[in-house]
């Protein structure tokens, strides 16, 4: 069951609402086949930019190309995409059966087919003994398997993910994330995924593109982004616990914001950098996250092994593991 | 100990309040039923008694055969209107608030007025006859029909709206991207999802439309397009009433907005309460 694919590319898109423009003229490729994350805080614009593609809305300017062919003024249904919503948005009057059969019979197929192609994609997803019960006698993760399984009936080139993990609990979002990567991997279509939980864009992507304010801040792979961040607000959304990050002045460096990570940072008593009252201990079994006052810089996170566990109240040195420091921007 | 007296307590307190929503609805009922099986002579005395004699055959032969079947007649033109005017408000209600639910324009406001309008003003008798004879319609069952949906179509528009907006947006966007036209989106997604409210809609319209007394009397004239309400008036006059045939009228003519309640009472309540509770 291996789908066509296609790539997609964006040549400065931009959106307005009224007077707001919401996207700010983005260019990007992504290569066919290829998973593709977008990632950004809430109202940076990443399910906008997702429903532009989709067609659900139109662009305000820009081009944007599916498989080659310009699908700017296409259809939803004409630009060989399909969606998967964060509410699943299955139709809850119809079995699943029907769910998943419903874009084939409004393309009138022959009922063979449409029962064919239901078989197979319930037999992918494991839904075949759910296929006569209604949406609402599903749990949450069975109701992301019917949409995605509506996605993968209609043969698209590309698939379009929007938050669609966010309504689940933890332990079944990380069973659907395995699934998920399992699934592009069997169908080696273009899936484009967008979320604001790091942990799954780092996990599932080839490609994270992380946006803020409507604007492209960096595209790359997850390492890419983790190792080479080109600006603090990559540096602190790849990443957890998060990036610390001081103005430069304050941290005594030549530039504007100095970052360290939590687990490039040691806890030491000899020759410290930095020394700081343990204010909170949080143990993890393998990992215990310390958290820092520094005199100066404010707070200051620490990914110290399983073993250490310093007082709270205590006074405690730090020193940065060398080579593993971020310098941006030249001094104010 | 305390806690058996409270039950027993609640056990007097709920008889009671049986026996008064008895006495309020079913007695009614029986009245009519005692009086529409007896002879003219003992209806006329206005008792609540016990038929002295039974005439229940031969009062409902009497009331279907007066004047040449006029009741079947009025059952069929009854029926006519009602089907005819709750199919047209349950498709142009869901339509409207549809449109107006989705799809956010500057002509929102402007239709809201109107519905507001159609919801408060009392209707012109006369000016509304004008219109209708204007357009060909006084008389016919067609202007009847619209009329109906005239005076209904506001309640059913803000009914459907607000159940429309409980509908997410998802569902429609889902639809479009697996291909639905806007017709489509409607007829395959939304309108089967409406069904409480329609079934509610049905009921509550289909009763008022088909016992209208007024309405039909002004704006539909003449001896062909009588409905049933307006039989009652076959035995009653100034001179002579026949009480006994009156009241069989009535049983008969209450009978289908009973049976309609009847069969779709659970749904109305299911409907009242649908999407009170995330399912």
């Amino acid at each position: 069951m291996v789908q066509s694919t296609a790539s997609v590319i964006l040549r400065d898109i931009r959106k307005s609402f009224g007077a707001m423009e919401v996207i700010k003229g983005i260019d990007l490729v992504v290569e066919a086949g290829e998973f593709c994350v977008f990632v950004g805080p809430s109202g940076c614009g990443k399910s906008t930019l997702l429903r532009l593609i989709s067609g659900l809305e139109e662009t305000t300017s820009g081009v944007i190309e599916i498989g080659g062919r310009d699908v700017t003024d296409a259809e939803p249904s004409a630009r060989g995409i399909a969606m998967v919503f964060q509410s699943y948005a299955l139709y809850p009057h119809l079995t699943v059966r029907d769910n998943i059969g419903f874009g084939l019979s409004l393309a009138k197929l022959p009922k063979d087919t449409i029962r064919a192609k239901v078989a197979a994609a319930a037999e992918a997803l494991q839904l075949t003994p759910l296929l006569d019960r209604k949406p609402k006698a599903l749990s949450g993760g069975q109701r992301q398997r019917v949409a995605i399984g509506r996605a993968i009936v209609r043969d698209p080139q590309v698939f379009l993910f929007d938050e669609p993990l966010s309504n689940l609990d933890a332990a079944l979002r990380a069973q659907m994330r395995i699934e998920l990567s399992d699934l592009h991997r069997k169908l080696g279509a273009t899936m484009i995924y967008v979320t604001h939980d790091q942990v799954e864009a780092m996990t599932m992507a080839d490609k994270i593109v992380v946006l803020n304010g409507g604007r492209i801040e960096q595209v790359g792979s997850p390492m890419e982004l983790y190792n080479a961040p080109v600006s603090p607000f990559v540096a602190g959304f790849i990443g957890s616990p998060k990036m610390n990050l001081y103005d430069g002045k304050a941290a005594g460096e030549a530039c504007a914001t100095y970052g360290i990570r939590p687990e490039h940072l040691r806890l030491t008593a000899d020759s410290p950098r930095w020394t700081g009252t343990v204010r909170h201990v949080e143990r993890l079994g393998a990992d215990t996250i310390v958290y820092l006052d520094v005199p100066g810089l404010g707070e200051m996170v620490v990914r110290a092994d399983g073993e250490q566990f310093p007082r709270v109240g205590s006074s405690c040195g730090v020193a940065p593991l060398p080579g593993r420091e971020f310098r941006f921007g030249p001094a104010a | 100990m305390s806690l058996r007296r409270n039950m027993a307590r609640q056990r007097n307190i709920g008889i009671v309040a049986l026996i008064f929503a008895s006495v309020i609805f079913i007695l009614p009922f029986v009245y009519i039923f005692l009086m529409a099986v007896k002879t003219k002579q003992e209806a006329a005395l206005f008792l609540f008694s016990w038929p002295q004699q039974w005439q229940f055959w031969q009062n409902l032969v009497d009331v279907v055969k007066t004047r040449n079947y006029m009741l079947l007649l009025a059952y069929f033109n009854s029926t006519v209107i009602t089907v005819g005017a709750v199919a047209m408000l349950v498709i142009f209600g869901a339509m409207v608030g549809y449109v107006l639910q989705r799809r956010p324009s500057g002509w929102n406001r402007v239709i809201y007025g109107c519905i507001l309008i159609g919801l408060m003003v009392p209707p012109a008798v006369v000016p509304t006859i004008w219109v209708l004879q204007g357009l060909g319609l006084f008389k016919s069952i067609y202007g009847m029909i619209l009329i109906q949906v005239a005076y209904g179509l506001a309640f059913s528009v803000l009914l459907y709206r607000s159940f429309i907006s409980t509908i997410p947006r998802d569902l429609d966007e889902a639809a479009i991207i697996d291909g639905a036209t806007p017709w489509q989106v409607f007829f395959r997604v939304i309108l089967p999802l409406l069904k409480p409210v329609t079934v509610t809609l049905i009921v509550v319209q289909s009763i008022a439309i088909f016992n209208d007394f007024t309405n039909p009397l002004y704006y539909l004239p003449g001896k062909e397009n009588v409905t049933v309400q307006l039989t009652l008036f076959n035995f009653q006059s100034q001179f002579q009433s026949q009480f006994n045939l009156l009241f069989m009228n009535i049983l008969l003519v209450t009978i289908p907005p009973l049976l309609v309640f009847i069969f779709f009472n659970r749904q109305i309540v299911a409907g009242m309460t649908a999407g009170a509770v995330k399912g």
